[in-house]
């Protein structure tokens, strides 16, 4: 046996049996510093004939490489083994120390699923003012004054003829002024109506409208349009029913339901028993709108859709009480991630 | 609307169950809400939309459920009825024209008021109508079936032999037969005699005429009465009957005349009464003769549904629309009176539309029209601005945009001039939001006072502002509220952290700077707030804000004991700064070298401008400073503070060697230490 021979057989004896950090930096001072062992066989190569100096030299180099390697794998080893028995002393069911949740309010979140869906389905999301003039709120809508089809639109008023607008159908106005078709455009918005408060009433609460004006837009395009969102939005098993229903700034109105979600239209309390949940009112844009907006009601047809977001949300979360979304006690919006 | 099954029957052959008469009206827009079954047999509740009078009443229903199945209408007696010389004479005149069209009363001589026919009160019960006296009943049997609200007076009660319809006048008065005194206003079109008022026209009739049990001799009224000012005076006087409702939405001139006949003869059957003459005063002329062209191609267009002309003239024949004249594409319709809301080829459409069936008409998948962005840009930052500060641990709330005038005079110097509402809910509820300070406030106090404790919220909404005396001078403008009270952070670890000014400094920052917006802090004088601070952004450092801490007297209005940090900063400012793409820039290829100082100074002066003095000095090879450590303390004299700052040293094209960044530092130093007198550690 050479002497390198004999000095690997002794490494590895002891680099497999050395159980401490400390005890492979004395090692590697032993066999491989200034005055290791393998280096003096090194440094005693010269004293060789040629051919031996060679072989030995290589044997030698190839010692050196594969001790660095034995002493930075025992290293890791260890390393871990260590790391690891420090890891056991902690208690992993102490709370860790992530930074605190926040989250949007509900009436943010349902409106934001309202708008995604439409804007997936082509709507570009248009908004308009709260103040408002009777000319926007009202006339233009085609919603005369002092007749029965203002009952369901009173009005905060400001001055004059200056009001806080009852619904968002304004923005149908703006938006008409201002460009020419075809466009599809949702306008959701926070509206205004003098309701004494209760369990299902406030003066405040949000709608989401829709637009779509073309030459050749139909009932048959706005029923596609409501049964893909309502599908969406409510599940795709729901099934819809459009009736006829009166609206001053559509023509032919509907009415849209829903199946209930919660019973699946056996009918239950929150459905009085119908099985039917309304959930927007709709239309072909009545001719006197474009009229009022400069449009030719022979050249473009449109539909319009609106819908409350306070009652979809209630009804998509089982909330009983409209108060509760402005009263904002953090117990009841942290529910809402 | 109340609808007897057993009465419509009368005038239309079905025999479809309850429920599916029910389905089939609410599916043709007269929803039904409830089925009822009394001892009158099944009743249906009805919601009728505004611009269906004709739907008010049986036989209106009727047509709606012989369209529907195909029937044909079984019309009430409506002859005339066979007149006879009364003693009583009396003289009927319109004199507000405008408002009036047409105006007929008929003397009912010698009547017995007693009680009702059965069968007349078993049709009112059915529709919840309380029986009265054989004559009242009859004027209400027809109202249920006809859609004609009429009336009757004492004929012996009237004075001087005369009707007039015309305005009131200042000062006169009317006990209405509910028994309640109504002063009457200028204008309001009323019934009178050669006394005054006897009724308020087409709302309810006078005591003083009444009908009673001693009543002889009857005048009964039937009109046709405008329907706005039915509408604006029931509204005035806060009242609303079976007669003003049907006014209110318009009812069938046409049928005047042949009510009071069915009227009068109904009368007299059961009272034994005389009928007298009709008299008349206006019109009965149609106003416009109505027909109406009707494109069926164009029809079939906006429906996206292939009805078929034949389909479309069964459906207007069902409805009771003559047809005119058709060629191959069009047809000319003629509207029977009772239906006044059919004046546009539009309303016919939608008659088509209902009765072929919203459910018969196919669901299209609707194309997508192209247009640029979907959303613009404010609508971005404000996604944006919600998103971020959710995901930074702030939760949203949404309060009230009314609020009451201590909103603004608690917070005067932060809020906007108030705009007024000018019929309020409430004292509460009577100011546009000045600020949105106010309503955060509200809801911290709430929460605290049901003990949570630990609050981060935010709000985007809006604020009103007068900006001039004007109606038209009103402004909107998007804000954002920023809140935090009690813990700032809080663990087993390192213990409960009190939120501070900085914690709301940080958050503004750490959002602008996601909107690539540079922020700046400066202290500020700001009655309500202390350790007040303006906000301002962008390169010309633009006013956006402001960020503090509540002042004590403040909160205690709010009954808050803790510290409350609040920030507001305009939308539209941020917006307008805001930078949304997202644009690269190469890597730094070469390493930074950093260099630490440490420096001593009055407590007073300001971190900013030793930084900025700090990062102009070498500029090119600043890229940043950082401050790390702020000490205040035993350690140094007293009036000092010690600052330590990192500063890191960069060339885009080549490492610095030592030497220069010593150099760099050095100089920087000495250049700090001459400008603001610090010294070093």
């Amino acid at each position: 046996m050479s002497r390198i021979d004999e000095i690997k057989a002794a490494f590895e004896a002891e680099i497999s049996s050395c159980k401490r950090l400390e005890g492979l930096e004395e090692m590697k001072v032993r066999y491989l510093g200034r005055k290791g062992e393998l280096t003096s066989v090194l440094r005693s190569l010269s004293e060789l004939p040629e051919d031996e100096r060679r072989k030995a030299g290589m044997e030698a180099n190839k010692l050196k490489e594969l001790m660095n390697s034995g002493i930075e794998e025992a290293r890791t080893r260890l390393e871990m083994k260590s790391r690891g028995e420090k890891a056991s002393e902690m208690d992993v069911t102490l709370p860790g120390f992530g930074p605190p949740r926040g989250g949007l309010h509900p009436i943010t979140k349902t409106m934001g699923r309202i708008s995604e869906i439409f804007v997936s389905l082509g709507f570009r999301i248009a908004e308009g003012p709260e103040v408002e003039t009777e000319f926007y709120n009202f006339e233009a809508l085609n919603i005369p004054l002092d007749h029965p089809s203002r009952d369901g639109f009173d009005t905060f008023y400001i001055k004059g003829k200056t009001l806080l607008r009852s619904h968002t159908s304004n923005v149908q106005i703006h938006i008409m002024q201002k460009q020419k078709p075809p466009f599809q455009v949702l306008m959701p918005g926070r509206v205004y109506r003098p309701d004494a408060v209760d369990a299902t009433h406030s003066f405040m609460f949000h709608q989401v409208e829709g637009l779509m004006v073309d030459t050749d837009i139909s009932f048959a395009d706005l029923k596609g349009a409501l049964t893909l969102f309502c599908r969406s939005m409510f599940g795709e098993d729901t099934r819809m029913r459009f009736r006829p229903s009166f609206f001053p700034f559509t023509e032919p109105s509907a009415e849209v339901d829903i199946s209930c979600f919660i019973c699946k239209g056996k009918g239950c309390r929150v459905c009085k028993m119908s099985g039917w949940l309304e959930i927007m009112g709709a239309g072909l844009v009545d001719p006197k709108v474009f009229e009022a907006v400069g449009y030719d009601p022979g050249k473009y047809t449109g539909f319009a859709f609106g819908m409350g977001v306070e009652r979809i949300a209630m009804l998509l979360y089982g909330i009983n009480d409209i108060r509760l979304f402005y009263e904002n006690d953090v117990r009841f919006l942290r529910q809402f991630i | 609307m109340k609808l007897s099954y057993e009465w419509l029957k009368e005038y239309v052959e079905i025999d479809v169950k309850v429920e599916e008469l029910a389905h089939a009206l609410t599916m043709t827009g007269s929803a039904v809400e409830e089925i009822k079954a009394t001892p009158q047999g099944k009743t249906l509740q009805l919601e009728i939309t505004s611009n269906r009078p004709d739907c008010l009443n049986m036989l209106g229903l009727a047509r709606e459920a012989a369209a529907i199945y195909g029937k044909k209408i079984k019309m009430p007696d409506l002859s005339a009825a066979k007149a006879e010389r009364t003693s009583m004479r009396v003289e009927c005149q319109i004199k507000a024209k405008d408002l009036c069209q047409l105006y007929t009363a008929r003397v009912i001589e010698g009547v017995h008021v007693g009680p009702t026919p059965g069968n007349i009160v078993k049709r009112l019960e059915a529709v919840d109508l309380r029986t009265v006296n054989n004559i009242v009943d009859v004027t209400n049997y027809c109202l249920m079936e006809l859609g004609q609200p009429m009336h009757v007076f004492d004929l012996d009660r009237i004075k001087g032999a005369k009707v007039i319809v015309r305005k009131a006048v200042k000062g006169e008065r009317l006990i209405t037969i509910d028994g309640v005194d109504r002063e009457l206003s200028e204008g309001m079109l009323i019934i009178a005699d050669a006394d005054g008022p006897i009724a308020i026209a087409g709302i309810m009739g006078g005591k003083n005429t009444e009908v009673t049990a001693g009543t002889k001799n009857v005048l009964l009224e039937s009109a046709c009465f405008d329907p706005v000012t039915v509408r604006r005076t029931a509204r005035k006087l806060a009242i609303s009957t079976d007669s003003s409702y049907r006014f209110e939405r318009g009812i069938d001139k046409g049928m005047v005349a042949p009510a009071s006949d069915r009227a009068s003869k109904m009368i007299a059957a059961s009272t034994g009464g005389k009928i007298g003459k009709l008299l008349e005063a206006g019109s009965r002329a149609e106003t416009a003769q109505k027909i109406i062209k009707i494109d069926v191609g164009r029809t079939e267009r906006l429906l996206g549904a292939s009805v078929g002309k034949t389909r479309i003239k069964k459906i207007f024949r069902g409805l009771g629309l003559d047809i005119k004249k058709e060629s191959a594409a069009k047809l000319k319709v003629k509207v029977p009176s009772f239906r006044g809301d059919l004046m546009r080829d539009i309303d016919l459409v939608e008659e088509v539309a209902r009765i072929y069936g919203y459910d018969n008409i196919p669901s299209k998948v609707s194309k997508i029209i192209p247009q640029g962005e979907r959303k613009e840009k404010p609508k971005k930052v404000d996604e944006k601005i919600r998103t971020d500060l959710a995901g930074a641990g702030w939760q949203e709330i949404m309060t009230y945009s009314m609020v009451p005038y201590r909103a603004y005079e608690d917070l005067s110097s932060i809020s906007a001039s108030p705009v007024e509402i000018m019929n309020p809910l409430s004292e509460e509820q009577k100011f546009l939001a000045p600020n949105l300070v106010d309503g955060m406030l509200k809801v911290i106090s709430r929460n605290l006072n049901r003990k949570n404790m630990d609050l981060r919220l935010f709000e985007t909404g809006k604020i009103y502002k007068k900006t001039g005396p004007g109606e038209k001078d009103i402004m909107e403008s998007p804000e954002l509220c920023i809140g935090i009270t009690g813990c700032a952070r809080k663990n087993w670890k390192e213990g409960a952290v009190q939120s501070s000014f900085y914690d709301v400094k940080g958050v503004v920052e750490r959002l602008l700077s996601g909107l690539r917006i540079n922020t700046f802090f400066k202290t500020a004088d700001i009655p309500g707030l202390v350790t007040a601070s303006h906000v301002r952004i962008g390169n010309e450092k633009r006013l956006v804000g402001f960020a503090g801490e509540i002042s004590p007297k403040t909160l205690e209005r709010y009954d808050i004991s803790q510290p409350v940090f609040i920030a507001q900063i305009s939308l539209n400012e941020v917006t307008r700064h805001a930078v949304l793409e997202d644009t690269f820039t190469p890597v730094p290829r070469f390493p930074s070298a950093f260099r630490d100082v440490s420096v001593q100074c009055d407590k007073e002066l300001e971190v900013d401008g030793l930084k900025d003095a700090m990062e102009q000095e070498c500029e090119g090879i600043v890229k940043k400073v950082e401050i790390i450590d702020l000490y205040e303390g035993d350690k140094i004299p007293a009036g000092k503070k010690s600052l330590t700052f990192s500063i890191e040293y960069a060339l885009p094209d080549r490492t610095l060697t030592d030497e220069e960044v010593g150099a760099a530092h050095d100089k920087i130093k000495k250049a700090v230490a001459e400008k603001f007198g610090v010294t070093y550690r």
